[in-house]
């Protein structure tokens, strides 16, 4: 793992200095010990600064956005599942592939902060993180730990299938080998939640969404998510209040119909980069909602996981002569 | 809030027999945003109209509601109105009352006055939310292409022609002519088919009006109704017409000898050939495919006999840009190709069975046999003749589901001819349905049937040959017992289907196909030769399979409709299209590669924003001389940018809201 911070900060400051990019997104040493911040290094000293441990959770890709209007070239640090974001946006034509280049981290997975803050005090500092394939080794001023990967990954990181990107200008690692019966998703996440009965399901997402705040943190974090006026933030005049596609009021039927819109609006579009999961602050499992549609997308039209490769086009907005029609 | 007026019509006891006006007229007036309402015996007669335009006035009305038929019959009858009450057409609304209410459910009155109800008030929750919409103009270029040379290219374009306006038609054989030339004696009168197709040929070839290409495509099309941009492939004919004469020394000496497409393969024709004797135009074209010169093998016969140096191995294809207003399609047709699908006729491995436009190339005095009927195999006159309908046509296991239209009448005359010109001659029809609607159809299916043609009512299960007899099993489905004919020849009356690359034209022109490949005509009733891309129409049989003066009538129909458009300078739009806000696209274009109409195409904004530099950003822009309204994009644009003007998203979910609310 030190190899790749090396490497990243090398090619970070050769980038800045070389002029090739005004920017570096990447991540920096966080607050406590098992938390990163995203970071904007745009000098080659404070290309220093950035780093790459298992605690780098977020996706980078959406602060390209911040930068659309301008003609800088950005450097951007991506995981395997930050990497389909930037097709994404490559595709829905919100950032030109010319203006980013992409440092690809290989990704051995992500650790559970929760749990891992469990073992270790969140004052300590951390030293050095070591992949050891099936566990990770952190070294911090207080000892060493062993975490073992099958117990504290996250759940989005046990079942990953991309773990090096798909996108990329510089590999900053060896890229990691990926088992054959890891490629396809077999989303058994979304086979038991099928199985209940409507009245459980029904039960699960009331319990869920009366919780919701509407606070919006997972559309704003979404990379699929890129409209210029979001359809829920529309001023509408008063008298046409009624015509509304709903209400601001955060009540159980709104939320619903707020997360069904988004469902239905990233459908054939999330990449199931799981950052919407991990920004809900009341922890709905949004990833059930998204990951459900994915799984019908692909059974109807055989689409893979969208974002994979930006020539694919969206199943929902292309046609193809062979695409079913039962219902005609 | 709008000051809405709802006029409930009964269309006689249309509606006022299943359905109480006077109450529906009492009930919508407590509707919100109604400020008058009131019912009458019909809407849409003079003093309904009246009636409307009164109560406008009178009652300062600024939305409309009528509840009467659908919108497709009258709509444009009381937008009119609308306008002469000086109010905009576009803040009409229709409740449907008759098709979608009195008309299906007059066998319950009250639940279909309760549904009426629901409608008016859906009427007017949309009528509240209408906005004045106005149509544009757009400049139209008077001329007008015509894709394909056949009868029906022919007709339509020396129609325009004769109007007044300048036709450009494009043909891909060397000849204009089509499929019509090739046809000996055309039904139900006998006349000779060349003799009254080459002096149209003719009569193109010399008219002011019209620039012909021959042995040419069309290669793009770009623009919309009026101002169409269209790239004409010429492909090379290696042969300057300008400088020939169309003496006949090269084709008369060249060397290489080619299977006959014209004659339907049965003669030969030259390298270097003219298709027939009348073509036009009158010069000889090289297939390279067959040339020697073209094979890396020493000739140039024609080059060195050529009077006038015509012969041009050199040439290249050329492209001719040309800009039109109005577009007609005529590609025609070409047979289906049975020795695909029909084993039990033998795939097409016995030359003595052959299709009916061979049969026509056979009877007639240019073709290959000089007009004595012999069969290819061995040349001996033919005494038994079958011959059988609905190969391909009628078939949905094998080929085509529909009916190729032609076929009985032709099949009658072949046996008539067959009949008059080989003495002691016998010919069988197996048959399905003998259908001759037209005029004097039917007449001469019973003259042939008294010349003493055979008709046998069922299909032919079997051919094969034994010595140099073909025999023929099938079944008379009327006597119920199997037929068995020892044949010396046998003609299929093959299925007609579209000529091959209309798919290819269809896309160019953006007018959808049918299942069968056929160009999907706008209404099959009422708008049979316009096409759903505005300004582009068809003839023909590229629209379906049709006769001769079926196709002229279409050229000509189609013809009247593009002399109605070139009439004027300037059209107007509609004014129901797409419309984007651009501060909500973004930019994803998503909506191009839906649209089927190529209305749509990104165009660069420059936004100011407070406190910021100008900046550039793209958008879709929408065509609004090409847009049809269909609402694709609506559908596709995630950010909800595009509206369909007049039926916006808010106008659609405020209906939904009075009806299920």
């Amino acid at each position: 793992m030190k190899q790749i911070v090396d490497r990243l900060r090398q090619e970070a400051a050769r980038l800045l200095a070389a002029g090739d990019v005004a920017m570096v997104i990447g991540y920096a040493k966080g607050t406590d010990v098992a938390r990163t911040t995203p970071y904007f290094a745009t000098n080659e000293e404070e290309a220093q600064n950035l780093t790459w441990n298992p605690f780098c959770t977020n996706n980078l890709v959406k602060y390209l956005l911040d930068f659309r209007f301008e003609d800088t070239k950005l450097a951007v640090v991506v995981k395997g599942c930050d990497s389909k974001g930037i097709n994404r946006l490559i595709y829905d034509r919100q950032f030109p592939r010319e203006r980013v280049v992409v440092l690809g981290v290989p990704c051995g997975g992500l650790l559970d902060r929760s749990k891992v803050l469990a073992t270790i005090d969140p004052g300590a500092e951390l030293q050095s993180v070591e992949d050891l394939g099936q566990e990770f080794v952190v070294r911090t001023d207080h000892g060493e730990f062993t975490f073992a990967k099958e117990q504290y990954l996250l759940p989005k990181c046990a079942v990953c299938r991309n773990p090096n990107p798909v996108i990329s200008d510089v590999l900053l690692g060896e890229e990691l080998p990926v088992a054959e019966e890891e490629k396809s998703d077999t989303f058994d996440d979304i086979v038991e939640m099928e199985a209940l009965d409507p009245a459980a399901k029904s039960a699960f997402w009331d319990r869920h969404f009366n919780r919701c705040l509407r606070c919006y943190a997972c559309r704003n974090v979404c990379p699929a998510c890129n409209c210029r006026e979001c359809a829920f933030e529309q001023a509408v005049p008063g008298w046409q209040q009624e015509a509304c596609w709903l209400s601001k009021k955060a009540s159980v039927d709104n939320n619903y119909t707020f997360h069904l819109i988004r469902m239905f609006d990233v459908t054939g579009r999330c990449i199931d980069c799981g950052e919407c999961e991990r920004v809900c602050p009341v922890n709905i499992p949004l990833r059930k909602l998204y990951r459900k549609v994915i799984k019908d997308v692909q059974e109807l039209f055989g689409d893979t996981t969208p974002g994979l490769n930006i020539g694919d086009g969206l199943p929902l907005t292309s046609y193809r002569k062979e695409d079913p029609e039962e219902f005609m | 809030m709008p000051r809405i007026g709802v006029f409930v019509c009964w269309c006689g006891s249309n509606i006022g027999g299943v359905l109480d006006c006077p109450q529906l007229a009492r009930e919508a007036a407590s509707f919100p945003g109604v400020v008058y309402s009131v019912d009458y015996k019909y809407m849409c007669s003079e003093p309904g109209q009246n009636l409307i335009i009164e109560a406008i006035k009178e009652h300062r009305l600024d939305r409309v509601v009528v509840a009467s038929c659908s919108p497709r019959l009258h709509e444009e009858t009381f937008r009119k109105a609308l306008a002469r009450a000086g109010l905009n057409p576009y803040l009409l609304e229709m409740a449907n009352l008759r098709e979608h209410c009195s008309w299906v459910h007059a066998k319950e009155p009250e639940k279909a006055q309760v549904k009426a109800v629901d409608l008016v008030r859906r009427a007017v929750a949309k009528a509240a939310l209408l906005q004045p919409l106005v149509s544009s103009q757009i400049p139209v270029t008077k001329r007008c292409l015509v894709i394909g040379g056949g009868i029906a290219g022919i007709q339509c374009a020396l129609d325009i022609a004769d109007a007044g306006h300048e036709v450009i038609l494009v043909e891909r054989e060397p000849t204009i002519g089509g499929n019509m030339v090739k046809l000996d004696k055309t039904f139900p009168t006998l006349d000779c088919s060349a003799c009254i197709s080459t002096p149209k040929m003719v009569a193109v070839a010399s008219h002011p009006n019209i620039k012909l290409y021959t042995y040419a495509e069309v290669a793009e099309i770009g623009g919309y109704i009026g101002n169409f941009k269209v790239k004409i492939k010429q492909k090379a004919r290696y042969v300057d017409h300008d400088k020939c004469t169309g003496c006949g020394t090269c084709w008369e000496k060249c060397p290489s000898k080619v299977p006959d497409d014209f004659n339907g393969g049965l003669g030969t024709r030259k390298a270097i050939y003219i298709p027939f004797p009348q073509a036009v135009p009158n010069k000889p074209v090289i297939d390279a495919n067959h040339c020697r010169v073209f094979n890396n093998k020493k000739c140039r016969v024609c080059e060195k006999l050529c009077p006038t140096g015509a012969i041009d191995y050199e040439q290249q294809d050329t492209f001719i840009d040309e800009e039109v207003g109005a577009i007609v399609v005529a590609t025609g047709y070409e047979l289906f190709d049975w020795t695909k699908a029909y084993g039990e006729y033998g795939y097409g491995m016995y030359p003595d069975v052959i299709t009916g436009l061979q049969f026509e190339r056979l009877v007639n005095a240019a073709g290959p046999t000089g007009g004595k009927i012999k069969r290819p195999s061995d040349g001996k006159e033919p005494k038994t003749v079958v011959f059988v309908k609905c190969v391909g046509s009628r078939d949905e296991a094998k080929g085509k589901s529909y009916c190729s239209r032609v076929c009985c009448m032709y099949t009658a005359k072949h046996a008539h001819q067959l009949l008059e010109k080989v003495p002691d001659s016998q010919a069988y029809i197996f048959y399905m349905d003998v259908r001759t609607p037209g005029k004097g159809y039917e007449e001469f299916y019973q003259r042939t049937v008294q010349d003493g043609a055979i008709y046998v009512r069922g299909r032919v299960s079997k051919i094969y040959q034994s010595g140099d007899k073909l025999v023929v099993r099938g079944a008379d489905t009327l006597l119920g017992r199997p037929v068995e004919v020892k044949a010396d020849m046998v003609v299929l009356a093959t299925a007609m289907q579209p000529a091959a690359g209309v798919e290819t034209t269809a896309r160019l022109v953006g007018a959808p196909v049918d299942q069968d490949g056929f160009i999907q005509e706008a209404h099959p009733k009422l708008r049979p030769v316009e096409t759903h891309t505005a300004g582009v129409y068809v003839a023909g049989c590229c629209q379906g399979p049709k006769d001769i003066p079926d196709t002229v009538a279409q050229a000509s129909g189609a013809a009247a409709k593009v002399v109605g458009l070139l009439s004027h300078s300037k059209m107007s739009t509609s004014a129901m299209i797409s419309t984007v806000n651009e501060a909500l696209c973004t930019g994803c274009m998503l909506c191009e590669p839906v649209c089927p109409y190529k209305a749509i195409e990104p165009k660069v904004i420059t936004e100011r924003l407070p406190g910021q530099p100008p900046r550039e950003r793209t958008v879709a822009a929408v065509n609004s001389g090409l847009c049809q309204g269909c609402g694709c994009c609506n559908v596709a644009c995630r950010p909800g940018a595009i509206q369909v003007k007049g039926f916006t998203n808010e106008q659609m979910l405020a209906e939904v809201d009075a009806i299920c609310l």
